[in-house]
């Protein structure tokens, strides 16, 4: 017999009925969402930068990716910025588009300054950034640079990780991330350090869409 | 490594007697223990999410079969390979199989207790493949030697001195031990090579979601997105209990979390890994393995001690417990210390190797009020000292010794003239109303057994002099 039957058989024989609960659902009613994301975040030593509409959020990239003085930026080829030839809105740099580039990605992120993603949804409750892969959608690129920037709209802010889950549709892609801060450890004498393995900054500009 | 009664107390007076691993637990404990309160006192109506929980859970288990058979072909629909492992050696040679059908010579790990639980490293090591712990802790105890001693913290008893020194050895970079974000850079560098280089990597879970065939990682250095988007095949080894049906249970299961665990809402990053890359994806894993891991578990579904697979390993029971808070992780003899280790590693290892451990405990109850599953460890624990009677695990002289108290105290009689003759017998121990008993019988020598009084209080009742003290009537 296979392992797997040998187990699945073991546990078949202590089945019993169960009534699995109704599920639990949020009890949150944050009266402005944008307001508690970025108190979250911002204690969670993450940084948010306000903009009023798309225009002035490339702005505030703009600035951003210069005060870093940032060389070589990789960006993923999604809203809201899929539409834009970042090239040409922003020739100071270098340049590399997820799915769209040619070369290596995963060596371009590693020497890379800044990685720029948008999101798919942004959790008001926990401070918290949901980013997924899929085309033109690269994992490393807010994982290997010391900074993730990240360019989210207003509209797709959610409570928390209860209404998230409750809205969700059809199956995941590959992977799904959602990031509630800069990386950090306190493994050494629980003394807090900012940016173990991931980004040292995580920059969100929240626009009005 | 194991805890028998006599080398569970060795290690604990060891750890008692250490200073610096005290003020460690202390500070740990605390913080964890105290982060945990605010942070679910933030939570509406967080008790009745808790008693949500513990339904779900328990529903969960009932059926677990059924839900496994599903997470196994969604999990598959999405093109992970999902593979079944009765033991441990039986998920070390899944692995090691993986690593070398792929010529792996390198491979990076996040952390993951099951891993300890079976021995990988060593496994992994002496087939000629280097494994590489990536998170922080675990990295440093990797390079100490040592187990890890929190399930959470796994580095606490290690100081910045002794890091700073391994780091040097390691690295051959001097470091200043005061530097902690020196440290930490210095990690940082060494590990991002290992990444870049790794041929694989290999993690833990901390739910699979049947729902989709997801599994879910949570940590805050980033290290198990590292591990599992940047080599190109991604094994996961994880215990068969950690099963959540739907995403809604998920959501509380994680609302719950780390919340416990480290007193935060959410860590940094919670990993969502449904499949390998997908063609059109720019990066990512072309394979992903996940290993259920059975290894004791199973059979305890429909036994009195099911409760324990419960458990979501927050480690919140280890901060409360006054016993782990003094011995440290390491007297329990096995990754899973605390109260939660106390129950588990007998059932999943043997009673009579952790015949120690269901005495590691007051009874307290602090494991069983913070538990966010609710876990009745208390009642467990009493049921394995049950079981270690009637299984006879205890030593001849210690069953001896408690029959012979059982028969001595059922009869008034016999209660008076035992009592009588210790007194006779304890006089060459006796000092003032202490005795000074032997070190073998008195380990550690921190605190003094009370010697029997000269006059037992019913001789003294009897003989009136109490009604006359008093006033009496």
């Amino acid at each position: 017999m296979s392992a797997r039957d040998q187990i699945l058989n073991q546990l078949r024989s202590n089945e019993r009925p169960a009534e699995h609960p109704e599920p639990w659902r949020s009890r949150r009613n944050f009266p402005d969402l944008a307001e508690r994301f970025t108190q979250t975040l911002t204690a969670g030593k993450g940084e948010v930068i306000r903009a009023a509409n798309f225009e002035a959020a490339l702005n505030e990239i703009d600035t951003i990716l210069h005060e870093l003085q940032a060389k070589r930026v990789v960006v993923n080829d999604t809203a809201p910025l899929d539409g834009l030839d970042v090239g040409k809105q922003w020739p100071d740099f270098e340049w590399f588009v997820a799915g769209k580039s040619e070369g290596d990605i995963k060596s371009f992120c590693a020497g890379a300054d800044v990685g720029l993603s948008g999101a798919d949804a942004a959790l008001a409750e926990t401070g918290s950034v949901v980013v997924s892969s899929g085309p033109g959608k690269s994992r490393l690129a807010t994982l290997l640079p010391p900074v993730h920037l990240a360019i989210v709209p207003t509209s797709i802010l959610t409570s928390d990780i209860l209404t998230w889950t409750a809205a969700r549709q059809g199956q995941p892609g590959a992977n799904r991330v959602l990031v509630s801060g800069p990386s950090k450890t306190a493994d050494i004498e629980q003394v807090l350090a900012i940016g173990v393995h991931g980004p040292k900054r995580f920059i969100v500009v929240l626009y009005d869409d | 490594m194991t805890a028998t009664m006599h080398e569970f107390r060795h290690s604990a007076f060891v750890a008692i007697e250490d200073i610096q691993l005290q003020s460690a637990l202390e500070g740990a404990t605390h913080k964890f223990g105290s982060g945990r309160t605010d942070a679910l006192a933030e939570v509406p109506e967080v008790e009745a999410m808790r008693d949500h929980f513990k339904k779900v859970r328990s529903a969960t288990l009932s059926q677990l079969a059924h839900h496994l058979e599903t997470f196994e072909k969604n999990a598959t629909a999405a093109g992970a390979q999902v593979h079944w492992a009765a033991t441990g050696d039986d998920a070390c040679r899944i692995v090691l199989d993986i690593a070398q059908r792929h010529g792996v010579k390198l491979v990076t790990k996040s952390k993951s207790m099951a891993t300890e639980e079976i021995h990988l490293n060593q496994v992994l090591s002496k087939a000629g493949i280097e494994p590489v712990e990536t998170d922080l802790g675990e990295w440093i105890i990797q390079l100490a030697g040592d187990p890890p001693s929190h399930i959470i913290a796994p580095a606490i008893h290690k100081t910045r001195h002794q890091i700073a020194e391994m780091f040097t050895k390691e690295t051959g970079q001097q470091v200043s031990a005061d530097d902690i974000p020196g440290l930490t850079e210095l990690a940082r560098q060494v590990l991002r090579q290992k990444f870049l280089a790794a041929g694989m990597g290999i993690s833990g879970g901390n739910i699979m979601v049947a729902e989709t065939g997801s599994l879910v990682l949570v940590m805050n250095e980033g290290n198990g997105r590292l591990v599992t988007s940047t080599p190109p095949v991604h094994v996961a080894v994880v215990g068969l209990e950690k099963l959540a049906p739907t995403w809604d249970d998920a959501a509380v299961w994680l609302s719950l979390l780390a919340r416990s665990s480290t007193g935060q809402a959410l860590t940094i990053y919670t990993n969502i890994i449904t499949g390998p890359a997908r063609p059109t994806d720019p990066d990512g894993p072309q394979e992903v393995h996940i290993v259920i891991l059975d290894n004791g578990r199973s059979k305890l579904i429909g036994t009195k001690y099911e409760e324990v697979l419960q458990c979501i390993r927050c480690g919140a029971c280890l901060n409360a417990c006054p016993v782990y808070r003094e011995a440290g992780g390491h007297a329990y003899g096995n990754p899973y210390s605390g109260p939660i280790g106390a129950v588990i590693a007998p059932l999943l290892f043997g009673l009579d190797k952790y015949s120690g451990l269901p005495h590691a405990s007051s009874l307290c109850g602090a494991c069983k009020d913070v538990c966010p599953a609710r876990i009745d460890l208390p009642r467990m624990l009493l049921e394995l000292r049950a079981d270690e009677v009637e299984q006879r695990v205890l030593p001849w002289w210690e069953s001896m010794s408690e029959r012979a108290a059982a028969f001595g105290l059922a009869s008034p009689g016999l209660f008076k003239y035992g009592t009588a003759l210790i007194r006779q017998m304890q006089r060459p121990l006796a000092k003032g109303d202490k005795l000074n008993l032997p070190a073998k019988l008195n380990p550690g020598q921190s605190r003094q057994t009370p010697a029997l009084a000269k006059r037992s209080f019913h001789d003294i009742w009897q003989s009136g002099e109490l009604d006359n003290k008093n006033g009496g009537e």
